[in-house]
């Protein structure tokens, strides 16, 4: 492995300056504008720690308790993923979602402290790239210098999205391809998952979801084809089927819903266009056609429902039901463009973030009624997302979502946790103010009896004065009152997308 | 994402009539994942071939290790390109998924990769000269 230009440097500085030598005499000048800027911003805007690289080993620590404690029967673990490399060879991936995926587990256990493991998921891609001191892939957003072909996508998968636990393993989730699956005790790799014959390689989405009765519904989506692959898998967690489903246009799918009897997409207006590198750049604006959602029926995926929106964009959906006469109601973090995907996530790469193209999406509710027609209410008192759900209404009529919020005028970031009433619009909030950056709460129920939204929420955060990630639990009824319990770590883990919680 | 075309090796026989052979070219293949079934390795002698998938020759070679070796013999010296896959269910197709995203490993001449689909001529082509050549691929 070459000197890194980090590496001259210190040498240089460990020889006291080199008699005058400085790091343009050797050509140090020439390094990546985006690691540049990065750099220049990270140096006094600790928003950055977020988007920072985390240690190759990964992270061990115990929380120093805040504030309140674990409330009585809430026992499990919060796993969490996301992109926490973005750096190799003194050059910077150009998008926040190509960084490689580390997943977290943070233990909770009634009389013990909270503490905090987090490993890289060791795909090929990592491997291969720790390995070579440098990035070799192509990535969703980015080129790297001298990067490599491809033999399939699981080459670049970097399992960056999310975590769900399938039949007692862990698995790391990404958009484009397999699901890796970990040990998730140790969060050691055990490798991409293969489903059966001619299933391999397959994408296995970030947003699968569960039934009431643990039946478990996924997609991957093949925009070139403008189709999609079907995931059903039983409560047992083996494979009940799995299939491609066409004439689903390729506009970007990051989310769906389900209901008691249908697979709900909503494909938003960045069209695939035609292949390019990187892979985004596949994708461009098309404002010119509809919105379009396709209600799949979960027991004939040939028989199908289409409804045509005002043009957006969305990345992720609260949940969905569906009544007597096939009317759905379905609530998304919908926008008008989908400037953050294209752009505001590159700029997050340079430290930046801007107005014009930072994350502007909404609550909405959309009501999709028989013969195509429908209506949309938005909630337009905060942006929101990461919309959560209690899990045991997967598909059933419910009132609430919980998700991050922040308003209009702030930037880098949610500050607030709300609970929002879809009937009447009622929130309940609370402000974290500007010093934290608030990640996506999970709920979790009191009991199996207990009402829906009767339980916790937990969810990280990015304490930007303290340098450092926090875990907070709220009482999910009591959102107004603050957190119950709060914690930190003696470090600041990067930004995280997803996560999943394991009772014990 | 990725679409390859299979493996024609229809012309593998074509080349015995031609000029007889100058050249002759071992290729040894490391990095297999997999003993059992079979390699199958196409040689093109043109861009034009190599993209309309019509083979100059063909072999299919055996996987007993993690490596083989085997040879062209009789060859006009010129520029080539290899396409192999590894056959490991030994069924003579080239497995897919659903996708159409081979699941069998494959590679090609200079360990060249495609972006969205097989490598270029450009980057697989390699000279082989007069007498003796050696090529090395690495399937990992």
């Amino acid at each position: 492995m070459q000197t890194s230009r980090r590496e001259m440097l210190s040498i240089l500085a460990a020889a006291g300056g080199a008699a005058g030598l400085s790091g343009p005499a050797f050509g140090l000048l020439s390094t990546d504008p985006v690691l540049a800027a990065f750099e220049a911003t990270a140096a006094n805007d600790p928003w950055t720690l977020g988007m920072a690289d985390a240690p190759a080993e990964g992270r061990d620590a115990v929380a120093e308790r805040l504030q309140g404690g674990l409330p009585s029967g809430l026992s499990g673990v919060l796993h969490r993923n996301g992109p926490a490399r973005f750096t190799r060879n003194d050059w910077r991936y150009r998008h926040w979602f190509d960084g490689d995926g580390m997943v977290h587990a943070w233990r909770l256990t009634p009389g013990e402290p909270v503490t905090h493991q987090a490993r890289f998921v060791e795909t090929r891609k990592w491997l291969a790239e720790e390995d070579a001191g440098r990035f070799l892939m192509p990535t969703f957003g980015s080129v790297p210098p001298d990067s490599q072909g491809m033999r399939g996508p699981d080459d670049m998968n970097a399992a960056n999205t999310s975590v769900m636990m399938i039949d007692g393993a862990l698995m790391a989730l990404w958009e484009g391809g397999s699901a890796w699956e970990l040990d998730p005790d140790t969060l050691e790799s055990r490798g991409a998952k293969i489903w059966g014959e001619g299933l391999a390689g397959l994408p296995f989405s970030a947003h699968p979801k569960i039934d009431p009765d643990g039946t478990i519904w996924n997609f991957g989506q093949a925009p070139m084809q403008d189709a999609l692959v079907l995931w059903h898998i039983g409560a047992d967690g083996q494979l009940r089927r799995a299939d491609m489903v066409g004439d689903v246009p390729g506009g970007m799918i990051h989310d769906f819903a389900v209901t008691d009897r249908s697979l709900v997409f909503l494909v938003g207006n960045l069209m695939w266009d035609r292949a390019r590198l990187p892979y985004l750049d596949s994708f461009i604006w098309d404002d010119s056609r509809a919105m379009r959602v396709v209600a799949i029926d979960k027991a004939d995926w040939s028989q199908r429902r289409v409804w045509d929106l005002p043009p957006g964009f969305l990345f992720h959906i609260g949940g969905a039901w569906e009544e007597a006469d096939g009317t759905i109601r379905v609530d998304a973090a919908l926008s008008d463009n989908a400037r953050f995907a294209t752009e505001g996530a590159r700029d997050a790469m340079r430290g930046h973030v801007r107005p014009e193209t930072d994350s502007t999406s909404r609550m909405r509710l959309v009501t999709l009624r028989p013969g195509g027609r429908f209506e949309q209410a938005e909630f337009a008192d905060s942006y929101a997302e990461f919309p959560q759900i209690d899990p045991r209404f997967t598909g059933l009529q419910r009132s609430f979502t919980w998700h991050v919020g922040w308003s209009d005028n702030q930037l880098q970031g949610a500050s607030q946790l709300v609970r929002r009433d879809l009937a009447s619009g009622e929130t309940h909030r609370f402000d974290f103010g500007s010093d934290i950056v608030v990640e996506e709460p999970l709920f979790i129920p009191a009991s199996d009896r207990a009402q829906e939204g009767e339980g916790w929420l937990v969810h990280t955060a990015l304490n930007k004065r303290a340098r450092a990630s926090e875990l907070h639990v709220f009482d999910a009824r009591r959102v107004n009152d603050g957190p119950v319990g709060s914690w930190r770590l003696p470090y600041a883990n990067p930004y995280g997308f997803h996560g999943c919680w394991r009772s014990l | 994402m990725i679409t390859i075309s299979t493996l024609v090796l229809a012309a593998a026989t074509a080349l015995s009539a031609a000029q007889t052979g100058e050249a002759e070219l071992t290729v040894s293949v490391t990095g297999i994942q997999q003993a059992g079934g079979q390699l199958v390795v196409g040689l093109y002698a043109s861009g034009e071939d190599w993209d309309a998938g019509s083979a100059a020759a063909g072999q299919y070679v055996p996987v007993e290790g993690d490596s083989v070796s085997f040879t062209f013999a009789d060859l006009p010296a010129g520029t080539y390109g290899i396409k192999l896959y590894h056959d490991v269910d030994g069924d003579g197709d080239m497995d897919t998924n659903l996708m159409g995203i081979p699941t069998e490993p494959f590679g090609f001449s200079n360990n060249a990769r495609g972006r969205f689909g097989p490598a270029s001529w450009d980057d697989a082509v390699f000279t082989v000269e007069p007498g003796s050549n050696a090529h090395a691929l690495d399937l990992r």
